[in-house]
């Protein structure tokens, strides 16, 4: 990394510079309430996103975003700092109606590889020059792109086995090669969900990985543009991540929308937040480590009853705070949807109990797990992700914290109670499996840091200051052509939404930037050249929620 | 017919039968028959022990470690889902893939099956349960335990699945590797008994080693050589395909590895298999290792078969405690730990041997 680029990664860039930087290339100006936008030709976007990576450092490509106007498609490329990821850009690329055709941002960022087979299979637009301009969600053979505005949407497709490329057809069988191809999923044991990773074999070798996902496609976002703002949307997200990281799924939505429709959010809502996340983020990690162990171990072995015995206990806090154990919709835009349950001592006890148990706890899972020196030679340098590769392919969370990225929304882009308290960003430096577990299990104590400060503020809180709802207009429409991308520090990652409001009580257009998606995008570039098991291992340490990469 | 692998001092179990049942007076037909009756009672015994350890113990332990309760509805202490599970299995419809290469696909459970109950024919049991003691009788359950590689092979490569083939090539990988250290090990007693005969290696550990307070310490293997021992039970772990070993059927890799195909009846026989190797390295652990059915109070059987279980026991707490190994982990460990260490302890037990005896 050069010195000037180190500068540009650390440094704020003002918009002045940003317009100097892109120059005659920004043929007109879009902003986004989060960030300044440029807009640019369809044949500049290598160009400039290649400027902002290196001349103003701006090396995360957040999300890619495309949706069709009356007389245009658009891409939108957020981007965003790693060092910094307040300091945003957006660079909006209009093409016509007739030919949707754009040039691919791949080169520049590897993340764009999904992100933009997503858009093309979605939406419809084309890019030029990419690598691999498959769809991606939906089968290879689907009619149309259902995002689109020309797309029928009452009428059924089916697509059928036959005209679907048959999974379990390609045999590899001519005489040259040595390398067998073999179906991982959409049905095994260790792809958590159906994911089918199309692997080819040299001996236990893995020459090549090719996951193959869509298999749990529910149209999350179409959903979510058929809903009204104020109640319609919320129980959505609590699906996509649903293995009980709802509530952080909830409040993706809730700063998206609140960002949008300029919603305050009492302080008092926003302590029950943070907590209320915080339970759901140990709840995710303890299944993150018991499934882990499940697919190192090989077995339903005691760690991953442990793990379930200790989330269950997250399990009822959750479900007396929200009623729900799984699908909490216990946010609301401008605040929760209840105050604490009464009697509120004993809430507090039963979450105190829990977290005087925890160390022990932690520190039983580290004698059992950690510290085993199987499970040590299994993981250490297995499945390696060095950090230049991670943020390439837009990794975060505890993904890019394993390999040593020191990135968490969290703390650098601050949101409810967050910047109050006291807590630490954990990071590790190993780059492999082993380091995103040492992560997750960290990063479970200090949530329950987190969490204990806040019970503190929620016991001492005045009873009359016990406001949990911000005053929300009945029916929210937000001014039309609003355009905000917010993320919010979800269990996974970053945890991204992109809303474009039209003027009515829905949304224009919804995006969601899921962090699975991305941090599973990088599995090839971990597991080429490793051994089977790794694959599984390395799957294993991604901790995916099929639900989310798919939505 | 029996006679050229009987040693005249053991009076065998084909033996009592006969003059128990007065079978002996017809001659060698007699003596058949009374072979066969003493065989189907150990094959029983040993297929009992099975189907009790299969759907209900195994899941008893497996709940104990895992804080569970496992099956408890069906009869008392949910044994009667022996019979619910064994009704279930029997009347699966069984599936052959349309591939499969036949009769390989359809005689691999029973090779797998089959190897292991040939073993338990020369292990003495106490009580006087022993089928046969031929002066090979170590050598001659290796052999017969190893044709279960065969079998596994057969049923990777039968059942024309990818993951099948996997299984079958890590099964038999994994077996090369880990039988030979095995055998070494079991050597080494050879060289402290002076005899491959099980009956000979089980009266050498009855003389006691030392008396502690009035009471007198048998001359165990595991206790004059317990190097031995330990490499023994890792090295039968591999052998047997259990934790941190489990890599022919790997789970959570290549589904079920070799058995991934087989269904009803097939599925039986293969997982039976699997139990009865789990018994048979047990029986020989206890054999060479555990003075056979050597133990006070009790009858000879009962102890062997206390001894069986603590090593299936042993087997089950290591799947639900350790972590499996990865195949290029465990050829490493085969040959460049296991066997060098098994030779060692092969050469130091001839050293210390030579120089006492």
């Amino acid at each position: 990394m050069s010195t000037e680029l180190e500068r540009a990664v650390t440094e704020t860039v003002t918009e002045e510079e940003l317009e100097a930087l892109i120059g005659d290339r920004a043929l007109a100006r879009d902003d986004h309430k989060n960030a300044p936008g440029f807009v640019v030709r369809p044949d500049d976007v290598q160009d400039v996103l290649l400027d902002l990576r290196e001349e103003a450092g701006f090396d995360h490509l957040s999300c890619v975003t495309a949706q069709q106007y009356e007389d245009r498609y658009e891409s939108i490329y957020h981007l965003k700092k790693y060092a910094d990821p307040t300091q945003e850009v957006s660079v909006v690329v209009p093409t016509s109606v007739d030919d949707p055709v754009s040039q691919t941002a791949e080169p520049v960022f590897r993340s764009a590889d999904w992100a933009e087979r997503e858009a093309f299979d979605l939406v419809g637009i084309d890019y030029e020059g990419h690598p691999d301009p498959r769809r991606i969600l939906l089968p290879e053979t689907w009619q149309g792109h259902p995002l689109s505005l020309d797309y029928d949407q009452e009428k059924p497709q089916i697509v059928t086995l036959t005209e679907h490329a048959n999974p379990i057809q390609p045999d590899h069988r001519d005489e040259e090669s040595d390398t067998m191809f073999l179906n991982i999923g959409p049905h095994h044991p260790a792809t958590h969900g159906v994911l089918h990773v199309k692997t080819v074999l040299d001996g236990e070798t893995v020459a090549d990985v090719d996951p193959d996902i869509g298999y749990l496609h529910r149209s999350e976002e179409q959903m979510c543009q058929q809903g009204t703002y104020r109640h319609q949307i919320m129980p959505y997200p609590d699906r996509w991540d649903y293995v009980s990281a709802g509530i952080l799924n909830e409040w993706a939505y809730a700063r998206t929308a609140e960002d949008l429709a300029d919603l305050e959010v009492p302080e008092y809502a926003q302590v029950i937040r943070t907590m209320s996340a915080e339970l759901s983020r140990i709840a995710s990690h303890m299944l993150a480590l018991g499934t882990f162990a499940l697919d190192v171990y090989g077995d339903f072995t005691a760690i991953f009853q442990y793990t379930f015995r200790d989330r269950e206990i997250v399990q009822d806090i959750l479900e007396d705070l929200t009623g729900q154990r799984l699908m909490f919709n216990y946010f609301r835009l401008g605040g929760v949807a209840w105050d604490l349950p009464e009697p509120r001592e004993e809430f507090f006890a039963k979450v105190r109990d829990f977290l005087d148990d925890l160390p022990a706890k932690v520190a039983e899972y580290n004698d059992l797990v950690t510290s085993n020196e199987i499970f040590q030679i299994r993981c250490v340098d297995t499945g390696i992700l060095e950090p230049e590769v991670a943020k390439q392919y837009g990794c975060t969370g505890p993904v890019a914290r394993g390999s040593g990225i020191d990135y968490d929304l969290r703390r650098d882009d601050p949101y409810g109670y967050y910047p109050n308290l006291e807590w630490n960003v954990v990071t590790e430096d190993g780059c492999d499996n082993y380091s995103r577990v040492l992560v997750r299990m960290q990063e479970v104590e200090e949530s329950a840091k987190i969490i204990e400060q806040c019970i503190d503020l929620l016991e001492e809180w005045p009873e009359d200051e016990r406001n949990i709802q911000s005053n929300v207009p009945r029916t929210l429409k937000p001014d039309a052509d609003t355009e905000t991308y917010r993320a919010v520090e979800a269990a996974k990652g970053e945890l991204g939404i992109y809303i474009r409001s039209d003027g009515t009580d829905k949304p224009g257009r919804f995006k969601i930037r899921s962090p699975s998606f991305h941090n599973l995008s990088a599995l090839e570039e971990m597991t080429k050249g490793e051994y089977i098991p790794d694959l599984v291992a390395s799957l294993g340490s991604l901790d995916i929620v099929l639900g989310e990469v798919d939505r | 017919m029996l006679a050229p692998l009987q040693n005249g001092d053991t009076y065998l179990f084909p033996e009592r039968i006969a003059d128990l049942t007065g079978l002996s007076e017809y001659g060698t037909a007699g003596d058949l028959v009374a072979a066969f009756i003493a065989a189907f009672i150990v094959g029983n015994l040993m297929l009992a022990m099975t189907g009790v350890a299969g759907p209900w113990a195994k899941r008893k332990i497996t709940a104990a470690f895992t804080d569970r309760i496992a099956v408890n509805r069906i009869g008392p202490f949910g044994l009667l889902i022996i019979v619910a599970d064994a009704v279930r299995l029997l009347s699966k419809e069984n599936i052959i893939p349309e591939n499969a290469d036949r009769p390989a696909y359809d005689l691999a459970p029973i090779v797998v099956a089959g190897s292991a109950m040939l073993g338990f024919a020369v292990i003495p049991m106490g009580s006087g349960v022993q089928l046969a003691d031929p002066e090979v009788g170590l050598a001659y359950v290796f052999a017969v335990s190893g044709i279960a590689s065969i079998g596994l092979v057969m049923a990777g490569y039968a059942s024309a699945n990818k993951y099948s083939l996997l299984g079958g090539l890590r099964a038999v990988a994994q077996n090369v590797a880990y039988e030979i250290p095995l055998v070494v090990t079991g050597m080494s007693v050879v060289i402290f008994a002076g005899s491959l005969q099980m009956s000979t290696i089980v009266e050498a550990q009855a003389e006691p080693l030392l008396t502690v307070a009035g009471v007198a310490i048998p001359s165990w293997y595991a206790l004059i050589n317990p190097f031995a021992f330990v490499l023994f039970i890792m090295a039968n772990l591999a052998e047997v395909g259990r934790n941190p070993f489990d890599i022919p059927e790997a789970p959570t890799e290549i589904v079920a590895g070799y058995q991934t195909e087989y269904s009803s009846v097939y599925f039986v026989l293969i997982y039976l298999g699997e139990f009865l190797h789990i018994f048979l390295g047990g029986a020989l652990i206890a054999t060479i290792f555990l003075g056979g059915p050597a133990g006070p109070v009790l009858p000879g059987i009962v102890w062997f078969i206390i001894k069986i279980w603590a090593v299936f026991l042993l087997t089950q707490w290591f799947r639900s405690a350790v972590p499996r190994v990865r195949i290029d982990q465990l050829i490493e460990i085969g040959w460049k730990g296991m066997l060098v260490l098994a030779f060692a302890n092969f050469v130091l037990t001839a050293i210390i041997v030579g120089l006492i005896a």
